[in-house]
């Protein structure tokens, strides 16, 4: 079947693309600005069509723990919040992370800390690379810098979660979730019909019963546990790596950005170079794994590195950890709810970087 | 040649306040509002009401088809 082109807002394309990737199940809870998610999907009410339920939660916490339940059962299952919801989600995607179940998560992020604003920011980054809830775990976290890859994203977080028994994160943000762009949108799939050999569906008499749980009374028990997801998460670092460079090839300098961040440093590397600055982009679309491999080979090439990221500077420790001293690395970026413009950024390398 | 006269309605709880349609305007009638809507954004308003020449300006680059443009000739 031949993709549909749609125009529609980034919440808008993760809900038809859940749809459309035949998920099973979707627990939210409204708040700005990812409630076009819940809309839509309560809208469309696809139990009719699909079968997949929608089902608005009495809170963030009731949402996360559905899905953990969903996730249990072997089915595909996912949430969505903005900043201070995924905040309340912490202990339930811990103990997902614990169980070793896969399901979605979409972070349509706001200004913080706290109730902040409800305008885009990028400051749930320690939160959803670093950890967020607690235990030593990680989720894959996958950054969408359009539209289009809030709806890829969808099927690409279910593939990842499943293929490594992991939750996934879409960390989005304000801007992208508001923005009105084309999406081609893929054809519908069909829901599970068969289940993981791990998923409590029921004891049949030809194995043992599944038990889904996070919790290991025996200290040795659960230490070898760690060890286990600790080679997990190295296998998902050896092979899940993903980014996109824009004009590297003769760069000598680079800005290091993701999501909403990375389309403003698009135009700055067109404006820097007009001006004669030899500048690239390198976008991580997977922020765990993050792409510090290829970032380090950069430092051969590149004489200083602008991280731009609306925050205070968190990316900017995963980047100076790539570049481990080899050449001069800087944050820029605005806080609070307020997107960088682009002459923005290019006036701070020649600051921060060039002059600097 | 008949003058025009426009008038603008916005559907205030689909507005996000993206301040597109107060640039677009040729006149000054569209501000942002002090107040926000349902969904917390500052929504925009026909502050200048008078000063519509029923260009629809705002109504084409509205990103959500929030804003309905009417013309009269007077």
């Amino acid at each position: 079947m031949e993709k549909e082109l749609r125009l529609m807002k980034g919440n808008e394309a993760v809900a038809e693309a859940a749809i459309r990737a035949g998920v099973d199940g979707y627990f939210g809870y409204p708040i700005t600005p990812q409630s076009e998610i819940l809309e839509y999907l309560m809208e469309a009410n696809p139990a009719e069509s699909t079968g997949m339920v929608v089902l608005q939660a009495e809170s963030e916490v009731a949402a996360i723990n559905m899905v953990y339940g969903g996730a249990a059962c072997g089915k595909k299952v996912m949430t969505s919040s903005s900043s201070p919801g995924i905040s309340l989600k912490q202990e339930g995607i811990s103990y997902i992370a614990g169980a070793e179940l896969p399901c979605l998560i979409v972070n349509v992020v706001r200004g913080g800390p706290g109730l902040g604003t409800i305008q885009p920011a990028q400051s749930d980054y320690f939160q959803s690379v670093k950890g967020g809830g607690h235990g030593d775990y990680h989720l894959i976290v996958l950054a969408p810098a359009s539209v289009q890859e809030m709806a890829d994203f969808v099927d690409l977080g279910f593939e990842l979660a499943f293929k490594y028994r992991n939750p996934v994160l879409m960390l989005s943000d304000g801007a992208i979730g508001q923005m009105m762009e084309k999406v081609y949108l893929g054809p519908q799939k069909e829901r599970l019909k068969v289940f993981a050999d791990w998923a409590t569906t029921g004891k049949p008499d030809t194995r043992d019963r599944n038990i889904i749980t996070s919790l290991d009374l025996d200290p040795n028990g659960q230490e070898i546990f760690n060890h286990k997801l600790q080679e997990k998460y190295n296998v998902i670092r050896e092979n899940e790596v993903r980014f996109e460079e824009f004009q590297t090839g003769d760069a000598e300098y680079l800005f290091v950005a993701y999501g909403t961040s990375a389309r403003v440093c698009q135009k700055s590397v067109q404006l820097a170079r007009e001006q004669g600055i030899k500048v690239g982009l390198l976008r991580p679309i997977t922020l765990f794994p993050f792409p510090t491999k290829r970032i380090n080979e950069l430092t051969g090439q590149i004489k200083g590195i602008l991280s731009v990221e609306m925050s205070a500077g968190q990316m900017i420790e995963d980047v100076l950890l790539a570049v481990n001293g080899k050449i001069p690395v800087r944050h820029f970026g605005r806080l609070g709810g307020i997107v960088t413009t682009p002459e923005e950024v290019v006036e701070n390398l020649k600051t921060n970087i060039i002059g600097g | 040649m008949a003058k025009i006269k426009g008038s603008i309605v916005v559907n205030v709880e689909k507005c996000k306040g993206c301040e597109v349609c107060m640039v677009s305007c040729p006149t000054g009638t569209i501000a942002m509002a002090k107040e926000v809507n349902g969904k917390g954004y500052y929504y925009a308003y026909p502050a200048n009401p008078e000063m519509c020449i029923g260009c629809a300006s705002c109504a084409m680059v509205c990103p959500d088809g929030v804003i309905t443009v009417y013309k009269t000739k007077i």
